[in-house]
């Protein structure tokens, strides 16, 4: 139920910026499939390894930090942001990986 | 030295705690953190192995070198570059250059299985190649360092290995009379500094990358560039051994992180990320050109042949939490391990020899 609710809004290009209530960023070829993405605070992205390697997707931004550990291909993990700012999100592996979260009031 | 890249260690390890405990997709509720929810697995079906044309065109040679807009390439800036490189003074000791590390003489790494520092002391990992440093995203074995510019006076200023401090080093440039019209045309305008000098190195070594080897022809089109060996030692690279993983690309290297499994207290990338347990003994995937020149292998040097680390490979290194979920035992069979290497051995070229520069009095 949940899954084919996300499938759709999965992006399957590398978009310049995002800004929707509940996405999905994908990271097939050691790559977000987003540069940014905009939020409300409160507001949830949901990170999907659909490449065929596994990362380990995580932030140390103030106030939004996590860490997903070494999430396998196939695996998808919510992250919902708590405090508004712009976030760093990096995979820790592959350090060409980053995106910025932008969290807004 | 600069910062370490991540600098809040203390609050990242109560997330990444909770993953050490098998907790991964805990509904974290910590406060002054993201909330990480349930994961899912989508069942995600991989594709099957690529056919041998499709994953030869991922190794094409690229037509240029990138060079960043702050610090753009100019003949000049590449000479006086070239000239610091081979200059021992540039040492507190006046007896090491760059060079001594990263000669050209053993494919740009220095043939030993660590580095020989200040005083001769013995440092604690491997010399890396400098060869297609101008495609790195991050360097030297831990990421430390940002860019080729900061890497170009973290050895020099190491009390380790050379041992200078910058305004020492800069005092002692400003007194080698011929270097200051160096400096003057490779920096119209610019005083010499730390900046410059970083500059200039960093121009020189992104001019350093590794000349066509017999891989090169075989991807360009020539059958018979390489043996059939070497052909299905390719094809496991890039199916059943899983190199290709992280030696990816042109220069067999994606630059990422992974602990694969040799038995060293080194932390590596772990002491600028205490918290990520992946990032616990992981050192940089180095790329694979010119290899055959710069044996021993790995960041620690502890493997002296080829054979030797396919034989690593095969049997998946020591089993630990922060182990690469991809390192795992292959099953090659001996004749699958003598392809990988004859593959491996097509990577190296035949190095035109380097000219050294006279250097300014």
């Amino acid at each position: 139920m949940r899954l084919t609710a996300l499938i759709p809004v999965v992006f399957l290009g590398l978009s310049a910026g995002a800004l929707a209530a509940n996405l999905t960023i994908s990271q097939k070829g050691r790559t977000f499939s987003s540069e940014t993405a905009t939020l409300k605070k409160g507001g949830t992205l949901t990170f999907m390894n659909d490449d065929s390697i596994p990362h380990n997707i995580m932030s140390t931004s103030a106030g939004n930090e996590f860490n997903l550990g070494s999430q396998p291909p196939g695996a998808s993990t919510d992250v919902t942001f708590k405090e508004a700012g712009d976030v760093l999100v990096i995979c820790a592996i592959h350090p060409r990986m980053k995106m910025t979260v932008k969290v807004t009031e | 030295m600069p910062e370490p890249p991540f600098g809040r260690p203390a609050l990242l390890g109560t997330a990444v705690a909770a993953t050490a405990l098998g907790l991964l997709g805990f509904a974290g509720t910590g406060l002054g953190s993201a909330i990480v929810g349930e994961t899912r697995h989508l069942g995600v079906e991989q594709k099957a192995a690529a056919g041998i044309d499709a994953m030869k065109t991922q190794y094409r040679r690229p037509a240029s070198i990138p060079f960043p807009k702050e610090n753009p390439y100019t003949p000049l800036k590449m000479e006086l570059g070239k000239k610091l490189y081979f200059d021992t003074r540039i040492s507190v000791s006046s007896a090491q250059s760059c060079a001594s590390c990263h000669s050209p003489a053993f494919g740009w790494a220095d043939g030993l299985a660590v580095g020989v520092g200040n005083g001769m002391a013995k440092l604690g990992r491997h010399s890396p190649t400098i060869v297609n440093a101008a495609w790195g995203a991050i360097f030297m074995w831990d990421g430390r360092l940002a860019d080729l510019e900061e890497q170009a006076l973290g050895p020099i200023t190491s009390p380790g290995e050379m041992n200078m401090p910058i305004e020492q080093l800069m005092g002692r440039l400003e007194a080698i009379a011929e270097y200051k019209p160096l400096f003057a045309a490779a920096f119209p305008g610019e005083k010499m500094s730390p900046k410059t000098l970083a500059q200039a190195i960093a121009t020189y070594e992104r001019t350093v990358v590794s000349q066509r080897a017999p891989f090169d022809d075989w991807i360009d089109g020539n059958e018979k560039a390489i043996s059939e060996e070497a052909k299905r030692g390719f094809a496991l690279f890039n199916a059943k051994a899983q190199c290709s993983s992280c030696h990816e690309g042109w220069n067999f290297t994606n630059d990422g992180f992974q602990d694969v499994g040799l038995p060293s207290d080194d932390i590596g990338r772990g002491q600028f990320m205490p918290g990520v347990i992946k990032m616990q003994h992981a050192f940089k995937t180095p790329g694979l050109r010119e290899i055959t020149r710069r044996s021993p292998y790995m960041h620690d040097g502890s493997l002296a042949t080829l054979e030797q680390v396919v034989e690593h490979y095969d049997k998946g290194g020591v089993d630990r939490p922060s182990r690469s979920d991809l390192m795992k035992p292959l099953g090659l069979t001996p004749q699958e391990k003598s392809d990988l290497v004859t593959f491996l051995k097509t990577l190296t070229s035949d190095l035109n020899p380097t000219s050294m520069p006279v250097l300014p009095r």
